[in-house]
């Protein structure tokens, strides 16, 4: 029997294709996130591949040096987190002299995630591999290198989507070391992001670390997110404009860790 | 058309877009070549105006499975591969300056209804995209036509036919 050919006009054709992309535009971002997810597990391999041979060929040689940058920046950082929390410590001790208090982050749950090298990270988002199945939950914070490096923002079974501080939708409650004031840091893209709202009556300078400030059920302790990179009078002559970079070479992360308070 | 050659290579050019192309990436905002408009432009060059317009569709979506969202680029990718099929249809698009001109005025179009449309999802398109979607326009327009010879030949399609005698 011969076969029925089906035949399609192009105007038909034209506007299916239309109707679909704009369901894909419209629908929440929850669902589409799927396919991007799908397609980042589907190719986990080639993607870690080609991500792993651009990082090397685009990372000047490490030979000769004792430590590997990417280590030092880790010790850096942990080092700067200990001395802020051993002052917070101090502070405490004298202040509370006679209270306990916990070690910081000692009930806290490190979920451990591979960063899935799907998307571009000049888009300001991660894919990590670890989803509900780990018990990761929209608003967590993200630690690369021991330091924040964003939030969760989306959560599939088993894979989440991580949007970095630099994100320009990412606003995150933060602390200017040696000032006791909180301040929000918004992502300004380009791996910056700008702190809002600070009066010049605050001695402020390039190189000052910057800490994501605690918020319950997510953090509860102060840990570094970035330095000061550049610290000038904004359009408006009263308030600072301060620009953050993070601590973290984002571009070179492998793996991230979720902190999960109350595991 | 051969759908087989087309899937294998939408894959690999997917794969390789997202992370091995980078290597080539140029100047501080990471400035690299857009391969998948670079298919749109071939496909929408040198097949039939049907097969451009499905191609066209599937790179876009494509394109978004490796974007920052789902739907820009299946509409933008669709809407300007289809209309360069048309445009094909009147102008002849096969010396590498036309092709060259045609990816870098795709690349813009197509890269600023992109730009509307995220906005219009109400997700964020980041800083100096502009100076970023001339920069990957141009970069794409440069190698776009070498990489012709290289795509015309897996998918058996020739680039160049011999001109009368």
């Amino acid at each position: 029997m011969a076969r029925k050919q089906i035949r399609v006009s192009r105007g038909m054709l034209f506007i299916w294709f239309m109707l679909t992309g704009s369901i894909f535009l419209f629908a929440p971002q929850n669902l589409t996130n799927r396919f991007q997810f799908a397609f980042a597990r589907i190719f986990r391999w080639p993607l870690s591949i080609g991500r792993s041979i651009s990082l090397s060929a685009r990372t000047p040689s490490a030979r000769g040096r004792l430590i590997d940058p990417t280590s030092h920046r880790e010790y850096e950082n942990h080092i700067t987190n200990l001395e802020k929390w051993l002052e917070q410590k101090h502070k405490k001790v004298e202040e509370l002299s006679r209270l306990r208090d916990r070690y910081p982050l000692e009930d806290v749950k490190f979920i451990l995630a591979d960063v899935i090298p799907a998307s571009d990270r000049s888009a300001n988002k991660l894919i990590i591999n670890g989803g509900k199945n780990y018990g990761l939950q929209q608003g967590q914070f993200v630690l690369g290198d021991n330091s924040i490096i964003g939030t969760i923002s989306n959560v599939s079974f088993r894979s989440a989507q991580v949007k970095l501080v630099t994100d320009p939708t990412s606003k995150i409650a933060v602390r200017i070391a040696g000032l006791n004031v909180s301040r929000i840091m918004q992502g300004a893209g380009s791996n910056s992001a700008k702190i809002q709202m600070l009066s010049t009556k605050h001695e402020v300078k390039v190189g000052d670390d910057v800490y994501a400030d605690k918020k319950i059920g997510f953090l509860d302790d102060l840990i570094i997110i970035g330095k000061i990179a550049q610290c000038k009078r904004g359009v408006e002559p009263l308030l600072w404009d301060i620009t953050v970079k993070p601590v973290c070479d984002i571009e070179g992360l492998n793996i991230v860790a979720v902190i999960v308070m109350n595991p | 058309m051969r759908w087989f050659q087309f899937a294998v290579i939408i894959l690999a050019v997917t794969v390789l877009q997202a992370s091995l192309l980078d290597i080539i990436a140029v100047t501080d905002w990471n400035i690299k070549p857009d391969l998948l408009l670079i298919l749109l432009v071939f496909f929408a060059i040198y097949c039939n105006t049907s097969e451009a317009i499905i191609t066209s569709f599937t790179i876009g979506f494509a394109a978004d499975i490796i974007g920052s969202t789902m739907g820009p680029q299946i509409i933008s990718f669709g809407l300007f591969g289809t209309a360069l099929a048309y445009l094909h249809r009147v102008i002849a698009i096969k010396k590498m300056a036309y092709q060259s001109a045609a990816i870098f005025i795709t690349g813009l179009l197509a890269g600023v209804v992109v730009l509307l449309l995220t906005y219009l999802k109400g997700q964020p398109t980041g800083a100096n995209v502009y100076a970023v979607l001339l920069g990957t326009s141009l970069y794409s327009s440069l190698i776009g036509p070498f990489l012709f010879l290289l795509i015309g030949w897996w998918m058996r399609i020739k680039t160049h036919r011999p001109g009368r005698r």
